[in-house]
């Protein structure tokens, strides 16, 4: 069976290791590409934005601290995402930057996504509030097909 | 991930469009809104909307700006008012500077002591209660430290100074922010209502939000919703000497924070990782507060004229204009505001945090009114 490629949402925790496994026995199953993203999410400084009073230091300093954690986090999907496809040929991973629901929404509505493989509590460690609703939105708009994990 | 913005001239350009449709927002509320709403007849009534819901510019405002981003921008605002938007915080730091020239140091002395007691015990059985229940319900101890602060202090602030010194997860931070945010801004619209029906004066119901509310911008609000005008003695200038107590008590709970959250990790955890009350001193004090301070020192002085306290001259011609100028740049600022309020990430708050902090919010917020009722005669006015 031809899925066309596969576009799986890694986050290096166990959330996103389920979507993982099935995506890479899809993948090899139907001989195509995999590919695995992780989202860097771009909009805590909008999220922080009722915050006024901080000195400069201290927000940018907040800010800083939390790129960091995801991008520890960006490495931890990498790994995860490099040992679970060992020996395939046709595996990538990318790093995107943006709201997690945007990106994955937009690659659940591309043209070139065969299917788009993610658990529902993926990007949640150093998520936002409405990261838990990731699942829903993409049930409602995505326009490819789309395999949900618990 | 996008950082901070690179500067206030580099932006000014990009930030035209966010900023002409706030001025617009506010220019369209105050001309034609408020005044409609003064006349209009409702169940009989002249003036129903304002005598019922008390609602003023201030709060159309923000309500414009809530409005802006969850409905008509459908949840996110639009990368060319965004920039725009974003300078709202520099309007409101800007109005809290021009707010010094409502004191001289004897005011300032005189609230400010008051504001020290009342603050300070707030602050510290806040921290206390918070550390407990945190410890009841089982939380982790960087999620207990970051809410500690920021139900004790100023909110969003508090939460963005502490995250990094107790190891807080973005996600921890972020339940911490929706937590308090959905709370202030709940208080923000009910505290008015509270505030009129209980026949409160501005003094007392400035010291009350000052202490109860949990959030700093949800205090500004609060205050220029009971009354707009901003002169010494009105809501705005009581709550607002409470905020700025608030404020620079921000390092110090940030250090005794931190100081308890090391001593429950092993010394090979926490080795290069603490800070020192001077170094959190300096990345964490907010300069606008020198700059208020700056601003008292010139009206003492008389560089203004006279301020127009209760008793004395009437407040100079110059006086009178940056008052006016302080309604605009504030009203400003929280149309920018409450365009920063998303309904999806707020009602996705939940779990023990949400509990936690509903339960210490609503303690604060209730037992600041009942210690404000019960010390009235001995609050000083200005």
């Amino acid at each position: 069976m031809d899925f066309g490629n596969i576009v799986v949402a890694v986050d290096g925790s166990e959330a996103s290791q389920d979507a993982l496994s099935h995506a890479v026995s899809l993948a090899s199953q139907g001989n195509t590409t995999l590919t695995g993203i992780f989202v860097i999410d771009s909009q805590w400084a909008d999220f922080i934005g009722n915050d006024w009073q901080s000195s400069k230091g201290a927000r940018q300093g907040f800010l800083d601290y939390i790129r960091k954690e995801q991008e520890e986090q960006a490495e931890a999907a990498r790994t995860q995402f490099e040992q679970a496809t060992q020996g395939m040929e046709q595996a990538a991973f990318s790093v995107h930057a943006g709201d997690p629901t945007a990106v994955l929404l937009e690659q659940a509505s591309c043209a070139g996504t065969g299917m788009l493989v993610t658990g529902r509590r993926v990007f949640q460690i150093s998520g936002r509030p409405s990261l838990k609703a990731l699942a829903v939105t993409l049930a409602k708009r995505a326009s490819r097909p789309l395999l949900l994990f618990p | 991930m996008s950082n901070e913005s690179p500067g206030f001239f580099r932006q000014l350009p990009s930030a035209l469009p966010g900023l002409a449709l706030i001025i617009v927002t506010l220019v369209v509320i105050r001309t034609w809104i408020e005044p409609w709403m003064a006349g209009a007849v409702i169940l009989g009534q002249k003036g129903w909307l304002i005598k019922v819901f008390h609602l003023n510019f201030i709060l159309l405002g923000i309500l414009c700006g809530m409005l802006y981003r969850n409905v008509i921008f459908g949840g996110s605002m639009p990368e060319i008012f965004s920039n725009g938007f974003k300078l709202s915080r520099l309007m409101i730091k800007t109005g809290i500077i021009m707010l010094g020239s409502l004191y001289t140091f004897s005011a300032i002395v005189q609230l400010g002591a008051m504001a020290i007691f009342l603050i300070g015990g707030f602050v510290i059985l806040t921290i206390i209660m918070v550390l407990w229940l945190g410890k009841l319900f089982g939380l982790d101890r960087s999620m207990t430290g970051v809410l500690a602060n920021a139900l004790s202090i100023c909110g969003v602030s508090a939460a963005v100074a502490t995250a990094p010194a107790v190891e807080a997860k973005g996600s921890q931070v972020a339940y911490a922010i929706a937590t308090i945010l959905g709370f202030g801004i709940l208080t923000m619209f009910i505290s008015p209502f509270i505030g009129h029906a209980l026949g409160l004066t501005d003094l007392q119901y400035g010291a009350w939000i000052g202490t109860g509310i949990l959030n700093s911008g949800q205090v500004l609000a609060s205050a220029l919703a009971f009354n707009p005008n901003v002169t010494p003695g009105s809501a705005v200038s009581i709550a607002e000497i409470w905020n700025i107590m608030r404020v620079i008590s921000i390092p110090f709970a940030v250090f005794a924070v931190t100081v308890w959250y090391w001593a429950g990790q092993s010394e090979a955890d926490s080795a290069g990782k603490k800070k020192g009350l001077g170094t959190l001193l300096v990345e964490k004090f907010p300069v606008f507060v020198i700059g208020f301070m700056v601003m008292v020192f010139f009206t003492s002085m008389g560089a203004f004229g006279d301020v127009g306290i209760k008793g004395g001259p009437p407040a100079s011609g110059t006086i009178k204009t940056l008052r006016d100028v302080m309604q605009w740049v504030f009203g400003f600022g929280l149309v920018g505001l409450g365009g920063y309020i998303d309904f999806k990430e707020l009602r996705q708050a939940g779990g023990a945090p949400l509990k936690l902090g509903l339960i210490v919010g609503a303690t604060k917020y209730i037992m600041a009114l009942v210690v404000v009722l019960l010390i009235k005669d001995y609050l000083v006015s200005i």
